[in-house]
């Protein structure tokens, strides 16, 4: 599905990623973990088509194509999904109206016509159960005055709501307390199909005793240093990351 | 008031089919500052010609209340393309109660100059509220000095969308002359090519205890301009006063330009005053949020002006009214801003 070879990217000429291979198929799950600094987010934001990096080397092919080619909203409209590490507030753009917009855009790339009213408030209510979210949360501003665990749901409503191909998840486990974290996993757990993937950044292990692994990668000062199974996690969760990195 | 210029404005009504008003509005016309008919919307309620060849009077007597909404469409053509100048008065009696809507168009090309007084007494006790949408086309040039006296206790809010014009000036003169007063101004405007928009403001509260909140907010495109000039003076004993005003423009071209004065004149010692000016670009961290959810650039550019202005338009009351209006700015916002439907008439 995914094929990520030799990428380097930097920002303001200051290189972030210096040479990243990582393969993801259908039905798989991957964790990328690593210190503050490694590179984590540059990653999910060039994924996602972020014009603030620049892709200096390497390929993405994503389904066949090259992904590097295509502009932010042709990538999500592609089936990528960024669930955001800091969700961004929109004052004044309801969470109704928002996803509305995003469902509509997505299916005219398909030549679908625009979806019904009814068929949306349905939709609505059933992802919104996913996550636990209240419905009152559909007419508020997208994340405006939401709390740290309320923005972290919101991302995995829209991604409930997208039915994206490939989900990748920037720490969406930061700022979470217990309870929100099982939610979150839960409703990742639920969304889990054969024909789509995750990629699951974090830097805990904590998110990952719910969202179960196929792969984990340790990725440090733009590299990969380690590439496992899911006791990766574990290992790293016991020892921290000092053993991988002077190794 | 000679005939030629009477011929032409009873067809008005008939093409005048404008998709803002809502179902149980009444409707004024007023071609080139000249009153069409007289009215009486209701007991103890009327609009009629000036005593001068133009302008109108709208009167509502004390303690008469209208529930239907009362809109009056004024607006130039090329039945006369003179410069002028006239004055409306609208007098509310103390504790009435008015829903006005007051659309000024151009429907015509032609270089239009107008400059328009509008003197408003709000009665003590009187709840206000008026709504003026201004769509005029790119030679027009029009000016309003609104002129406001408030009596004690009373509430009027006036919010202004401005779509389209040349050069459109708001001059706002408020005296918040009866203790207990209120006046909120609000304004949206919409402002691209060559276009200016200029508003002036002058909060004038002269006695204890009255309220004034501005919120004025543009979105300015190709090599507008808007600019802002706001005072707020508070007498001397005028204790107890709260006194509010914002400007925010968002500049969606580099040669847009936005100036703000915002000024503050305070002799009492006992208030709350605040005011704030602020002009901003779009947020690039928002259209790439709603980008990565498939949203087109375009369309996500568009939302955001949207929410920008959004919390003005939330001032409109009347929701119907607002939905409307929100409609009207929308479209203008995309670009699609050719005439209103269910109307023949090419505004701009």
């Amino acid at each position: 599905m995914l094929e990520i070879k030799g990428l380097h990217a930097s920002i303001n000429g200051k290189e972030i990623l210096k040479g990243i291979d990582i393969s993801v198929n259908a039905g798989e799950v991957h964790a990328i973990m690593g210190p503050n600094g490694s590179g984590k987010s540059t990653l999910s934001a060039v994924l996602a088509g972020r014009d603030t990096f620049e892709v200096t080397q390497g390929e993405i092919t994503f389904r066949g194509s090259n992904l590097l080619e295509l502009s932010p909203e042709d990538r999500a409209r592609n089936g990528i999904f960024l669930g955001f590490q800091y969700p961004v507030e929109i004052p004044g753009v309801t969470n109704v109206n928002f996803m509305k917009t995003a469902i509509n855009e997505q299916r005219k790339f398909r030549n679908l016509p625009p979806i019904s009213a009814a068929e949306f408030l349905k939709l609505m209510r059933e992802k919104m159960a996913v996550v636990e979210m209240d419905s009152s949360f559909s007419s508020r501003g997208v994340n405006v005055g939401f709390s740290g665990g309320e923005k972290k749901r919101n991302e995995i409503f829209q991604l409930a709501m997208l039915e994206p191909v490939l989900s990748i998840l920037d720490e969406t486990d930061s700022g979470l307390d217990i309870d929100a974290l099982r939610v979150v996993a839960a409703g990742v757990n639920k969304l889990k199909r054969p024909d789509n993937a995750f990629i699951v950044i974090t830097h805990y292990q904590r998110l990952l005793d719910y969202i179960i692994p196929d792969v984990v990668h340790v990725l440090y000062d733009g590299k990969i240093i380690k590439r496992a199974g899911k006791e990766l996690a574990l290992e790293v969760e016991e020892r921290g990351y000092d053993w991988l990195i002077n190794a | 008031m000679t005939e030629s210029k009477f011929k032409y404005t009873p067809e008005i009504p008939e093409v005048f089919r404008c998709r803002v008003p809502l179902p149980q509005t009444i409707q004024a016309f007023v071609t080139n500052g000249i009153l069409r008919e007289s009215i009486h919307p209701g007991e103890g309620i009327s609009i009629s010609a000036s005593k001068g060849e133009r302008g109108f009077n709208y009167l509502v007597n004390d303690e008469c209340h209208l529930s239907e909404n009362v809109q009056i469409i004024s607006f130039r053509d090329s039945s006369n393309t003179d410069d002028l100048t006239f004055t409306n008065n609208l007098v509310f009696g103390n504790n009435t109660e008015s829903n006005i809507l007051l659309c000024t168009h151009t429907l015509t090309l032609d270089s239009f100059k107008t400059d328009e007084d509008i003197k408003i007494k709000v009665g003590s006790g009187a709840r206000v509220n008026i709504v003026v949408m201004q769509n005029e086309h790119n030679n027009s040039e029009h000016t309003v000095n609104f002129d406001l006296n408030i009596e004690s206790d009373a509430f009027i809010r006036i919010n202004v969308v401005t779509l389209h014009g040349a050069m459109l000036i708001n001059d706002f003169n408020v005296k918040l002359a009866g203790k207990g007063s209120v006046c909120e101004l609000n304004g949206v405007y919409l402002v691209d090519g060559k276009q200016t928009i200029k508003t002036n403001v002058q909060m004038n509260h002269l006695v204890p205890g009255c309220v004034s909140r501005q919120l004025f907010k543009g979105i300015l495109d190709d090599e507008s301009r808007a600019t802002f000039t706001g005072r707020i003076i508070v007498a001397k004993d005028a204790q107890k006063t709260e006194a509010y005003q914002a400007n925010h423009n968002l500049l969606i071209s580099p040669s847009a330009k936005a100036y703000a004065q915002p000024q503050l004149e305070i002799y009492a010692d006992d208030v709350k005053c605040s005011h704030g000016a602020t002009s901003g670009r779009l947020d690039e961290n928002a259209l790439f949020y709603m980008r990565s959810r498939g949203i087109g650039r375009q369309e996500a550019k568009l939302l955001q002006q949207l929410a920008f202005v959004y919390d003005v338009l939330e001032n409109i009351n009347n929701e119907q009214l607002r939905l409307r209006l929100s409609d009207l700015v929308e479209s203008r916002l995309r670009g699609e801003f050719g005439h209103c439907t269910n109307c023949s008439m090419n505004c701009c």
